[in-house]
């Protein structure tokens, strides 16, 4: 095991390329002497504290305890065909999904807005979203929460084995941002863009945050049959420098807008500024999906905030992303609410403001890709981070 | 068998390209029609076939997703 990092457990995670756990395992054995449990015999994550891991069978994951040499071995094995597809280090829990955020006091008043709508403008825009669908593909929707109360909300899943009740949390943040209220009925600042629009949940992720391009695509599927003029997906995985995007979900980005769906999807937050600036990850690094980085209140580029690397895989627009309050899916009081950041938060914003801007300007596909780009305001950042800027509602 | 998605060429029904899929080995999963995208599961020597087959644009081993850590 190597030792644990501010970001990382010490444990690897190993992707399994099929479903089959017990051909895994003897892979596992064979290339690094690893010894696992398989979920589907009852194994848990205590488990690791007998065998050096852990396969999580629905998943298709293992967490590993691995000496260097072990590493090195695995990695050797993900390059060739086999049952080992990816290893990489573990992350500490929270910052999976909620990263811990110091309780820091935002420098903008946000008793009655919080800071993101006031900086995207939405707090003064006439536009409400009314009319318009937008779909948010994540890890679900608390969908008798409170603020949501008399809107309309459609939902789906696409796991198999759970319903779209967000039992994570951070699909009803999305949802909140994007198309939460102003005046919530639970209390608080105002947090929601298009406070009118259609909620459209869908659930790609998995309760533990994981999901497969399967799922994804059937998401996209679902709301471009049921007509939705945005479809946020705070979603993705971390790609190399240099690695092609997905011609699949690029065929799927252009076909979308060419039937009036516009795509928006995180950007990733592997960037580790000022040291590292990290690749656009997948899909969002594909050209006809409009990738979101985030910013803080000052305008400044968030940390984790990936950047333009590669040719292709640009950052196209940023969002507020740090700090950001907005639902949970807790059932009383403080847990109704959270702050959290992560372009995850970011890219519902854009959702929004392009939900504002479909209402207002009746734009749909290439148009509304095209209305985005135009009023949002340049930042005096550099392009390859913040894209054409910060996001305006019109 | 690998989790697969295919898309078709365009202006092709997705559900035409089905019986041909499934011949060159492919089990179905979902048929897409609003994007033109069937996804499933191949075996693994399958999948230069599955590229060559007539209406077929692209073919792809599904990813793992999740939400972007920090």
């Amino acid at each position: 095991m190597s030792e644990p990092t501010d970001t990382t457990t010490g444990r690897y995670l190993v992707l399994l390329q099929d479903g089959s756990a017990a051909a895994s395992a003897r892979e596992l054995s064979n290339v690094a002497g690893i010894r696992t449990a398989s979920t589907l015999e009852g194994a848990t994550a205590e488990s690791l504290g007998t065998v050096d891991g852990v396969i999580y069978a629905n998943v298709g994951v293992a967490v590993v305890n691995a000496q260097p040499d072990q590493v090195n071995a695995l990695a050797t094995a993900a390059e060739a065909p086999g049952p080992i597809a990816l290893v990489e280090p573990e992350r500490v829990v929270q910052a999976l999904t909620a990263p811990a955020q110091e309780a820091v006091e935002a420098a903008v008043d946000e008793s009655v807005f919080t800071w993101g709508l006031q900086a995207v403008g939405a707090n003064i825009s006439t536009a409400t979203g009314k009319g318009i669908r937008v779909a948010v593909l994540d890890t679900g929707f608390t969908v008798n929460h409170p603020d949501f109360a008399g809107r309309t909300v459609l939902t789906q899943s696409f796991i198999t084995g759970e319903t779209v009740d967000d039992a994570h949390g951070h699909g009803t943040h999305c949802i909140g941002s994007a198309t939460g209220p102003r005046k919530p009925a639970s209390g608080g600042p105002g947090y929601g863009v298009a406070y009118e629009a259609d909620i459209y949940a869908g659930k790609v992720l998995s309760n533990a945050g994981f999901g497969s391009d399967g799922g994804i695509l059937a998401g996209i599927d679902w709301a471009l049959t049921n007509g939705c003029a945005v479809i946020s997906m705070s979603l993705g995985s971390a790609v190399r420098p240099g690695t092609p995007h997905s011609q699949i979900y690029e065929t799927v980005g252009q076909r979308a807008l060419s039937k009036g769906t516009l795509i928006v999807a995180a950007a990733g937050n592997e960037s580790r500024r000022p040291d590292k600036i990290a690749p656009v990850g997948h899909p969002a690094n594909c050209p006809s999906i409009l990738a979101v980085g985030a910013i803080d209140d000052q305008r400044a580029v968030a940390f984790f905030s990936c950047g333009t690397v590669d040719t292709v895989g640009q950052v196209d627009v940023v969002a507020p992303g740090v700090n950001v309050y907005s639902s949970w899916n807790g059932k009383t009081g403080d847990s109704l609410h959270k702050r959290i950041q992560g372009t995850s938060m970011a890219t519902p914003h854009v959702a929004g403001v392009a939900a504002l801007l479909a209402q207002q300007y009746n734009a749909r596909g290439w148009e509304l890709w095209a209305r985005l780009m135009q009023s949002a305001r340049r930042l005096g950042l550099p392009a390859t981070d913040a894209g054409a800027g910060l996001v305006q509602a019109p | 068998m690998v989790p697969v998605a295919v898309t078709v060429t365009d202006g092709v029904a997705p559900s035409t390209v089905v019986p041909a899929l499934e011949r060159a080995g492919m089990a179905v999963d979902r048929v897409l029609d609003a994007l033109g995208v069937v996804t499933g599961t191949a075996p693994e020597g399958a999948i230069a076939t599955l590229c060559d087959l007539p209406g077929v644009s692209h073919v792809e081993r599904q990813r793992q997703v999740g939400l972007p850590g920090v």
